[in-house]
């Protein structure tokens, strides 16, 4: 039996119960206790797409998703409607990645860089599910073993175990899957928070439980899941 | 969980690694900053708006980027309270 213990969230829950704002299906306290599902962190209702708004005609990004540095401190990589960008020198200037030698045009959803090794990054994308890099970005490979589909909206990464990662599927097989191998194979552990998962993030929380916290950012507010699936 | 305002999409979600309790969220409406892992929050940066992304300098803690939804790019060297736009 599972049991992990959430004293944050703890209170808020009823409250959010009676305004029928909870995940009920995967979000439950059973005597005092917060098992895994995700639970409303955030005073949310309703939504406001992002898509098709502010965009700025001639840039480069049109629609901008993601932003992460490495762990060195030195690279960030920004994800985008039109793909894949980097920055060395805090931003200023940006040069496009080429993810796929084959394909292009991916919408990057998300990036997650190894926090201990600088020269691995992952991407989510809209089309083509995970892909992961070792060089620091120059080449890629896709690591969609056991991903149930290619629309992969979050992905997050243990900072205590970083082989672990957990990525959010849309539309087709839609849920959250779990790697522990670095990407190596997926697999389907939950239906995933409510409303359109915008970013997914493992905080380095102890849930009391052996596991730690996913937060995710959604168009329902910010939301948060013992990992412990 | 206090702060963030309500009936608004979160967009972006950053994390301290050497302190978890530091959170940043990017909102339309903003950037906001929480120091006890998520159970208050207060914006932070308070000319940013229509914010997409958000992420902290790992080497440098205090170092904080936010993106618009557009690609305009933002630096904070001070946790998030003065920006200086890069592009």
């Amino acid at each position: 039996m599972i049991h992990c213990k959430g004293g944050v969230m703890r209170g808020g829950f009823y409250f959010w119960l009676l305004v029928g704002m909870l995940w009920y299906l995967h979000t439950c306290v059973v005597q005092g206790q917060e098992k895994p599902g995700f639970m409303l962190a955030a005073a949310v209702q309703g939504s406001h797409q992002m898509h098709g708004s502010n965009k700025n005609e001639g840039n480069d990004f049109q629609h901008v998703h993601a932003l992460a540095m490495d762990a060195d401190g030195r690279t960030l990589f920004l994800g985008a409607h039109t793909g894949l960008f980097r920055s060395d020198d805090s931003g200023r200037s940006w040069k496009k990645v080429t993810i796929s030698a084959t394909r292009s045009g991916f919408d990057v959803m998300g990036v997650t860089p190894d926090p201990r090794q600088p020269k691995t990054i992952y991407v989510a994308t809209h089309e083509a599910g995970v892909f992961k890099s070792t060089d620091g970005g120059t080449t890629w490979k896709e690591v969609n073993t056991g991903l149930g589909g290619t629309d992969v909206h979050g992905l997050a990464i243990d900072p205590n175990e970083p082989q672990k990662l957990h990525a959010a599927v849309r539309e087709k097989g839609d849920g959250i899957y779990k790697t522990t191998d670095g990407g190596g194979k997926w697999t389907r552990v939950d239906d995933g928070p409510q409303g359109e998962l915008k970013v997914l993030t493992s905080v380095n929380i102890p849930t009391g439980m052996g596991g730690i916290f996913l937060y995710a950012g959604a168009s329902t507010g910010l939301q948060r899941s013992p990992d412990c699936f | 969980m206090g702060g963030l305002p309500t009936n608004r999409t979160v967009n972006g979600f950053a994390i301290d690694l050497e302190n978890s309790k530091t959170m940043f969220v990017a909102m339309r409406d903003g950037l906001f900053k929480s120091a006890d892992a998520g159970a208050s929050w207060a914006r932070t940066g308070n000319d940013l708006r229509n914010l997409a992304a958000v992420t902290i300098n790992p080497k440098k803690r205090d170092e904080v980027y936010v993106s618009t939804m557009d690609g305009t790019i933002y630096l904070s060297a001070d946790g998030g309270m003065k920006w200086k736009k890069q592009r």
